[in-house]
């Protein structure tokens, strides 16, 4: 069940200051109903304090939050128990059963899905008698998950949800994820991992310093970079004076570790002077590729930072 | 409320299965109340405690109308051998081996004494009928070297002091028997005296019995001391109660569980000392009196009270078992549990009184008849001011990790 006006969450001119440090300083946004809605940001961005806020562990100083269609000052008891949370940082207690903290997180809820259907959403039907410390990290991560889910939350917070799992375990729980997805739950995503963002979004928006510096669907914000091309290719080591004069080439390049990024709105004329300046300088082109722009593009001409970084 | 009963139940399976935990709330509390039942349990029963002397006879002349040194020795004896219940003998007696010379015996004897392999020798003097008859008659000197019986003992040996003193009291009635069969005592005259005897039989206060209140508080206070804060800040610092906060419980909620689990842990607790006390070290005190029950609860909720205070000054959970570990000794030894804490320097004194064991364990042994005195409103008084003074620190200053 949602918001009768297809919104689940509107927030408006959000602050929370900690002395003279701004965290979050006047973000407002809107999540429709049955949405993905990623916010992306460096680290110390704002983004933990704003989520914090809405998972009703921080108070904020000033704003609004309108939140199922009812405009609260802070998140409290009663919406809680319609938002399900995953924590970035959160843990269990080593010594309790994966069955057990199901149950202790079911009774906080009135209502709550039955411990079976909890395990068998994420895939844990044959961990439940299993003692916390002996599950893998992944494990423990879907577990996360389905304590999240287990009063059939209709707001999900997923805080880095794949961050530190290996590359099976992740494409395990964005299969969670989709599915939740497919149920038409509103979730709302926090994520290092760009292809992630492309690949479960329909929203995201990029916070910086507080604030949020750009907005829209994945689509949107690469369509920012304009009718840029990105050619790859791996150099080695390569001169300053040669990336000068690859940037002549194009719109613009940079260098990250091995790979240079040549942006360019005129791909035939920049290929055509880049092959005939590899033969002169006998620089081989390797693993070449051309791309259109992707988040981290967009993430990178905005903040001049890697997403990771 | 069933949020509450949850986390009762999380955190008491959390202990329980915890090993550390298990160990510092039943193994310790269980392997003292062992250790201090088995040197001390037996002190002051009877004929449990004994002690090596040699008794030698250097009197030849027996001939005489009483052989007073043939009496002496007899009486030594006899103590020496085990009494009808099977009882140990209060001396063991070294006698000289076959055709040993006498000289060469009390040579070797003052020798043992010497090296503490004897608490004293006893040397009855050649003459000493003589002497002792010309006394009693009263026709003799009043003293001489010949009369006087001679004991060695160590003066560093507490054993050596400990039988003297009982050698002396034996003496003391044989010398009064043997005046009052010679018509020089008068038996009514005498200061009537009576012996009772603690610890040995009938109603006395066994060891364990006193010694069972002190060790289940010390467990209730080892519990709320270590467990408390490091359960909570364990929980806070590994981001644990975030898990909780994002739920609708709240901490209030928590704390009325997490309240709950450890009152049920220190129930647990209690139950196994009790019965381990009562079946595996004798003790016979049933804590089934209304004022021992309530002192119990009192106890639990102070040491709770304790517990998150503890964890509001601390900042991690090092630090909260360095502090623990702090006010742990000087608390729980002046307190006490285990030993009367009378006699002691003024400074020491201090920590006596203000400490809220004291109070608890002198109000439950008296609430179960193991210590004589009387309950005051002190022994209730005291732990509540201090779970006042706790339960207000710890609402200012304890840090949940949530803005409420």
């Amino acid at each position: 069940m949602t918001a009768t006006n297809g919104i689940t969450l509107r927030v408006t001119e959000l602050k929370k200051y900690y002395g003279k440090i701004h965290a979050v300083d006047g973000v407002s946004f809107v999540i429709p109903s049955g949405s993905v809605f990623t916010i992306l940001g460096p680290n110390g961005a704002g983004k933990t304090t704003t989520l914090e806020i809405l998972e009703g562990i921080r108070v904020p100083d000033a704003g609004e939050i309108e939140v199922f269609g009812v405009r609260v000052k802070q998140i409290d008891r009663e919406v809680k128990k319609r938002l399900g949370v995953l924590l970035q940082d959160g843990n269990f207690e080593p010594y309790l059963k994966v069955k057990e903290v199901v149950k202790l997180f079911a009774s906080f809820f009135p209502a709550a899905l039955s411990v079976e259907e909890v395990l068998r959403r994420v895939a844990l039907q044959e961990k439940g008698s299993a003692y916390i410390r002996t599950l893998s990290g992944g494990q423990r991560q879907r577990l996360a998950v389905g304590v999240a889910l287990v009063n059939d939350p209709d707001l999900i917070f997923l805080d880095e949800p794949t961050t530190g799992l290996d590359p099976q375990a992740r494409r395990n729980m964005w299969s969670v994820i989709t599915n939740l997805k497919e149920q038409r739950k509103t979730i709302i995503l926090t994520t290092h991992y760009m292809e992630e963002a492309e690949a479960l979004s329909d929203y995201v928006c990029i916070m910086d310093n507080g604030v949020i510096i750009a907005e829209g669907t994945p689509r949107e914000l690469a369509a920012r970079l304009g009718q840029e091309t990105i050619i790859e290719f791996s150099a080695g080591s390569i001169d300053t004076e040669w990336l000068d004069q690859l940037s002549s080439f194009g719109k613009g390049v940079r260098k990250d570790g091995e790979i240079v990024y040549v942006e360019t709105e005129d791909l035939v004329e920049t290929m055509e002077q880049m092959l005939a300046w590899s033969r002169e300088k006998r620089i081989p082109l390797k693993n070449m590729i051309v791309r259109q722009p992707n988040l981290e593009d967009v993430f990178l001409s905005l903040t001049g930072r890697k997403l990771r970084e | 409320m069933k949020g509450i009963l949850r986390v009762a139940q999380a955190h008491l399976l959390t202990a329980l299965r915890e090993k550390i935990t298990l160990f510092w709330f039943l193994i310790f509390p269980l392997f003292l109340l062992a250790i201090l039942t088995l040197i001390f349990g037996n002190m002051g029963a009877e004929g449990e405690i004994s002690f090596a002397i040699a008794v030698v006879n250097l009197e030849t002349d027996t001939a005489g109308p009483v052989d007073f040194a043939g009496i002496i020795e007899g009486v030594f004896e006899q103590a020496g051998k085990p009494s009808e219940e099977g009882k140990e003998p209060l001396f063991v007696i070294s006698s000289p081996a076959s055709g040993e010379a006498l000289e060469d015996f009390l040579t070797g004897e003052k020798k043992a004494t010497r090296f503490g392999d004897r608490a004293a020798v006893i040397v009855i003097p050649e003459g000493f009928n003589q002497c002792l008859l010309l006394r009693v008659m009263g026709d003799g000197p009043s003293s001489g070297p010949d009369c006087s019986l001679m004991i060695y003992v160590n003066e560093g040996s507490a054993a050596s002091g400990m039988a003297t003193s009982i050698i002396d009291q034996i003496l003391a009635g044989v010398e009064r028997n043997i005046l009052t069969s010679m018509g020089r005592f008068q038996e009514q005259q005498a200061i009537p005296t009576e012996t009772l005897w603690i610890g040995s039989s009938g109603t006395e206060v066994l060891y364990v019995d006193f010694l069972l209140p002190g060790i289940v508080l010390m467990g209730f206070f080892v519990n709320g001391l270590f467990g408390v804060p490091g359960s909570i800040l364990f929980a806070r610092d590994k981001g644990v109660l975030r898990r909780y906060w994002v739920t609708p419980l709240t901490v209030t909620h928590y704390l009325a569980g997490f309240s709950v689990g450890h009152l049920m842990l220190c129930l647990v607790q209690f139950a196994i000392l009790l019965l381990l006390g009562r079946f595996a070290f004798g003790a016979t005190v049933t804590f089934c009196q209304p004022v021992s029950i309530f002192l119990l609860l009192l106890a639990a909720i102070t040491f709770l009270a304790f517990g998150f205070f503890v964890a509001s000054v601390a900042k991690t959970a090092n630090t909260g078992m360095a502090i623990g570990n702090i006010l742990n000794m000087p608390m729980m030894f002046l307190g006490g549990l285990f030993f009367p804490v009378a006699g002691l320097p003024l400074v020491l004194k201090a920590i006596v009184y203000v400490n809220p064991l004291t109070y608890l364990a002198k109000g439950l042994r008296v609430s179960l008849g193991t210590e004589v005195g009387t309950l005051s409103v002190s022994m209730i008084a005291v732990p509540l001011a201090w779970i006042a003074v706790c339960v207000a620190v710890a609402s200012w200053r304890l840090s949940w990790d949530v803005e409420r």
